[in-house]
């Protein structure tokens, strides 16, 4: 991004910007798996993984395997179905009981449309901003945007941060590990 | 597992995107349409003609709420006329979209990636364009909000026993969904036009859209199960939908509209609707953007086979239809389908006939299928087609009434027909808009079914 | 195609071994159903001569299992058209379910000659104690509803069923002795109008033996009810047998979770699918509540009966439903064979609950002899049916894409 070019080299500061980690870049998607298992295997656990399009292996090899998506999409699919029941039972049944061409007050069988639409609704909600909430989304700033060629990522590079926090993390060491992993450059990502 | 025919898998089957692309080229041939290359002059063009028919609409219905539903040919016994045909005719269309999406996507068919992004936007145009029927149609659309149930001083409620309110349920769950859905897909591609853009206005409003996606695969992992999960719930949403459109009928008595087949007819004539208007619209696309590449011969192929098996069922529910019609011994019922066949209507019904039942029937074979010219226009005759199965439905079911005291004949106004060319304005202009301004194909998802996406493991 | 790799995909001696119980318990079966005959039946007005029990108990019998045999052929021909890995696997155990229609041609003679006025009211109304109105309607419906024309009818849909399972049985077995590559698109050819002959035939068919019992209701879902149902009965019959076959020798070393996986998701969709036409009916006609629609639906959702109607939409749908949402639970044969065999025993008592109560006018009544009738014919069914299983491989060896669907981490 633009920003980037007005960044000086880190020497000509005054004060270091805090680092916020390593990143090594490549240019296919065998080798950004190979390095972030051998990352995980070197025993870094705060790593991730950066590609233009999902990669099931890449977040398998950080060490990510379950999301608690599907949990909270059924709970909002069941918040959503009783929802609806309820509410169709209340007003008909009960709040504003009316004979309609003698149906009983308490129609389930013509409760049953709009029980599923709430179910689908509330359950595609739970889908999506379950998603964004897990994800930290809308995030308009984060540091891996400051590092060069970045820009690639949502094009045809791929990236692997090990994060400053991580325990094991030693800025000489971790970046001669990093230079083994078989990237194109590593560079430093400030916050 | 030894196999002595191991020689010979072949494949007949043309691939789903042209050898030779990479990463980089798919990018950027599909951003560039937005982001570099000169707007053509047949966008101007089209999008102009678009735009001034989009203007009979705001004039139709600036027109409709000053004077009221008198302007249209709605009368008794025809007390449901052509808006409700074209709001059945825009939702049907709107279903090919998200059933693309979201069923091709849970049976794993990689095809569905360069036609997805395309027919889920033709999708929200097609169920926006339907919603301003049944709204204007009230008579006071103003109060539209009390179709929604809420707390009001009135102290009333909306009738749950009526399909009506299931139809505001659906088509308004429906209209959300999917646009959920589109945007979610989009969201990458928002981070790669973020990241392509040259333009800081572009950069700007196209980053606030990537919500600050940045490609990370834990996001990546969590995003593809929130996109699987949608699909999930859209594919039995997107076959509920025309379900409860066709309760809209058949819950109620009148012959010709009270038939236990109107699910699956109505839902299987939504699909087929649905991708003639895709193949209608993708042949001229890909021919003049050269997305040949892209949208290929397979997908073309496929989508008229998806036709031929749903005007298939389409038939079935004519001949069911047909069929008890005659067998239920029933006067009204007989009758109902006497007078549709050779009543003053006959000719609808049997142009219906035509469009719908035979003229599918030529893709069964590959010569109609791969020739795209004629493939055009069998997709125009389906489009009239299923346009005249609403009106025959709707039209010859009322216009003979129990009592032959209360019968009559319907006649279309200048605003109904004006009507319906401002809808199709304003569909062809958001359309026009959609593929200026947003990636029509899913650049990430192409990513994904290159070659070159294949990880390669070492033999363990 | 050597004999070497027919041996290998042999079928296993149980199949065999299995042959000849289920004969026995069929013909005791039968024999019971036959000493039936010479029982009184029902109680009051409702007492019916043996030989009547005999025959409506029969039809039920009869109803399932050409259900599955022809819900065989018809998956048969889905699988020739959307192609895919679990498509090739349950293939030959659809051939052998498709190659009972013979078997069901000859179960139905009886029926066809001597059953007719025991079961139909449009045959026999003053059997019937017709009502003046119901003769009326049935003698407006004489065109269509008629015992030659029914008959006729009857026999051209088993000449359709038996000239598609004969012409794809016979290519699939010309497949294995040559793999010409041509054969499958031979079969896929003729399978896409053949999947139209299927539903129009099994629509009609559904109309002929089942919708008439009530001679004045008809319904146009009727139809799709059947198909839906029909294909849901021979997809869990399949899946029980797949089970079955994958605990032995050599389908344990062909079949994977993936297949059962696959399996069980097309399960899910085709109790979707029914639950969708069975609801969808029942909908539309509670609503209208039309007098000649609504009395078919009062006659099952009051007293006994209408206990059983709640059943179906639990036992029917919504638990399989629920369970079949699990993954884990698809990958696991046993599992899933388990949930396929209670969605069997439901597809019966849906038919029970579709065809009985018409006999009995809506009373809460079923005769001993409506167990023993589908135990009698499935025995015989099954043992027909084991051994059509053992005259070919259990996979089709020739067809070229058998290798793909076989591999670990192959296609779906």
């Amino acid at each position: 991004m633009s920003e980037v070019k007005d960044l000086k080299p880190r020497e000509d500061r005054l004060v270091k910007p805090p680092l916020y980690g390593l990143m090594a870049s490549f240019d296919n998607p065998t080798d950004v798996v190979a390095a972030a298992r051998e990352a995980y295997d070197a025993g870094y656990r705060k790593i991730n993984g950066y590609s233009p399009y999902p990669i099931e292996e890449l977040s398998e090899a950080i060490g990510f395997h379950r999301t608690r998506l599907p949990i909270i999409v059924l709970i909002g699919g069941i918040v959503g179905g009783l929802s609806g029941y309820l509410m169709q039972y209340w007003v008909a049944a009960v709040n504003y009981p009316i004979n309609v061409g003698g149906k009983p007050l308490h129609s389930w069988p013509a409760f049953m449309p709009i029980t599923f639409e709430m179910t689908v609704l509330f359950a595609a909600f739970a889908a999506v901003f379950g998603m964004l909430a897990l994800n930290g989304l809308p995030m308009p700033y984060h540091p891996v945007f400051n590092a060069p060629s970045f820009d690639l990522a949502s094009r045809d590079h791929f990236f692997l941060v090990i994060e400053a926090k991580d325990p094991k993390f030693d800025y000489e060491e971790t970046l001669r590990f990093m230079n083994t992993l078989n990237a194109n450059e590593v560079v430093d990502v400030e916050v | 597992m030894e196999h002595p025919h191991q020689e010979e898998r072949v494949h007949a089957t043309e691939p789903v995107v042209e050898p030779g692309y990479t990463f980089s080229s798919v990018t950027d041939k599909i951003s560039s349409i937005v982001l570099r290359r000169r707007t053509p002059l047949w966008w101007f063009a089209g999008f102009a003609v678009a735009f001034v028919l989009a203007q009979v609409l705001l004039l139709s219905i600036t027109y409709l709420v000053f004077t009221g539903i008198g302007i249209f040919g709605t009368n008794v016994p025809v007390g449901w006329a052509m808006p409700i045909i074209n709001f059945v005719w825009w939702i049907g269309i709107g279903h090919a979209g998200t059933l693309i999406s979201a069923i091709l996507l849970l049976l794993r068919q990689e095809w569905r990636t360069s036609i997805n992004r395309f027919a889920e936007a033709m999708t929200l145009f097609a169920v926006a364009c339907a919603g301003i029927y049944p709204v204007f149609h009230l008579g006071r659309p103003w109060l539209a909000y009390w179709l929604f149930p809420y707390p009001n001083t009135m102290n009333i409620w909306p009738q749950f026993r009526s399909p009506l309110m299931w139809d505001v349920f659906a088509v308004s769950t429906y209209g959300t969904v999917s646009a959920l859905f589109w945007f979610i897909g989009l969201i990458p591609d928002f981070a790669t036009l973020r990241d392509r853009a040259r333009s800081r206005p572009f950069q700007w409003i196209y980053g606030m859209l990537a919500m600050g996606w940045r490609g990370s695969a834990r996001h990546w992992a969590r995003y593809e199960m929130a996109y699987l999960l949608l699909a999930g719930l859209a594919t039995p949403l997107v076959l509920s939908v025309h379900t409860i459109v066709s309760f809209d009928f058949a819950i109620g008595i009148i012959p010709g509209w009270h038939a236990t087949i109107f699910p699956p007819y109505f839902v299987a004539g939504a699909i087929y609707a649905g991708f003639a208007m895709v193949l209608l619209l993708t042949i001229p696309l890909r021919k003049l953007y050269g997305l040949e590449g892209f949208i290929t011969d397979r997908h073309i192929d496929n989508m008229a086979k998806v036709m031929l098996a749903t005007g298939l069922i389409v038939l079935y529910g004519y001949m069911m239809e047909a069929f008890f019609g005659y067998y239920s011994a029933n006067q009204y019922e007989s009758y109902m389908i006497h007078n549709r066949q050779f009543g003053p209507y006959w000719y609808y019904y049997w142009a219906l006939i035509f469009c719908n039942g035979f003229t599918p029937q030529l893709l069964w074979f590959k010569f109609f299928r791969k020739n795209t010219v004629i493939l055009w226009f069998i997709a125009v005759v389906v489009s009239i087609g299923m346009w005249l199965e609403r009106f025959v439905i709707v039209i010859t079911s009322l216009h003979r009434d129990f009592l032959p005291s209360s019968w009559g004949m319907y006649q279309p106004t200048i605003w109904d027909w004006s009507m319906f060319l401002g809808t199709l304005g304003l569909f062809f202009s958001l359309l026009f808009l959609f593929i200026r301004f947003l990636p029509m194909i899913s650049i990430f998802e192409m990513r994904t079914i290159l070659p070159q996406a294949e990880i390669e493991e070492e033999a363990a | 195609m050597s004999t070497a790799v027919e041996k290998t995909f042999a079928a296993p001696p149980e199949v065999a071994r299995l042959q000849r119980p289920a004969l026995i318990v069929g013909a005791v079966f039968l024999l019971l159903l036959v000493a039936g005959i010479f029982l009184p039946h029902g109680t009051g007005q409702n007492q019916v001569p043996g030989i009547t029990q005999f025959f409506r108990s029969y039809l039920l019998g009869f109803v399932f299992w050409t259900g599955v045999s022809v819900g065989c052929l018809g998956l048969l021909m889905l699988q020739h058209n959307i192609r895919g890995a679990w498509g090739m696997v349950i293939r030959r155990v659809l051939e052998a379910g498709t190659r009972t229609l013979p078997l069901m041609l000859v179960l139905f003679l009886p029926l066809a000659i001597f059953g007719l006025p025991h079961i139909y009211e449009w045959v026999n109304p003053q059997g019937f104690h017709a009502t003046e109105r119901s003769i009326e309607i049935i003698n407006s419906k004489r065109g269509y509803l008629n015992v030659p024309f029914f008959l006729i009818r009857s026999f051209i849909y088993f000449a359709l069923w038996i000239g598609l399972m004969y012409v794809l049985n016979l290519w699939s077995r010309e497949q294995d002795r040559t793999s010409e590559h041509g054969l499958i698109k031979k079969m896929q050819r003729v399978s896409g109008p053949g999947l139209g002959i299927f539903i129009l035939s099994v629509t009609f068919a559904s109309i002929d033996w089942v919708m008439s019992l009530e001679p004045e209701w008809f319904s146009t879902i009727f139809g799709l009810l059947f198909v839906a149902g029909w294909n849901l009965s021979a997809f869990s019959f399949v899946i029980v047998v797949m089970f079955w076959l994958s605990e032995r020798r050599p389908m344990n070393e062909v079949l994977l979770p993936r297949h059962f996986h696959d399996l069980g998701k097309l399960l899910l969709a085709f109790v979707m699918l029914w639950a969708y036409f069975a609801f969808s009916q029942y909908l539309i006609i509670w609503a209208g509540n039309l007098p000649e629609e609504i009395k078919w639906y009062l006659y099952r959702t009051r007293g006994g009966w209408g206990w059983v109607g709640i059943l179906l939409p639990i036992l029917h749908f919504a638990i399989p439903f629920l369970m079949l949402l699990s993954r884990d639970l698809k990958r696991n044969a046993s599992k899933l064979a388990a949930v396929a065999l209670a969605i069997l025993v439901m597809r019966f008592i849906d038919l029970v609950w579709i065809i009985v109560p018409e006999f009995h006018k809506g009373a809460f009544a079923m005769s001993w002899m409506d167990v023993v009738s589908p135990v009698a014919i499935g025995g015989l069914w099954l043992a027909y049916f084991a051994w059509q299983l053992q005259q070919r491989p259990l996979v089709p060896t020739g067809d070229s894409r058998l290798a793909e669907a076989m591999e670990e981490h192959g296609g779906h």
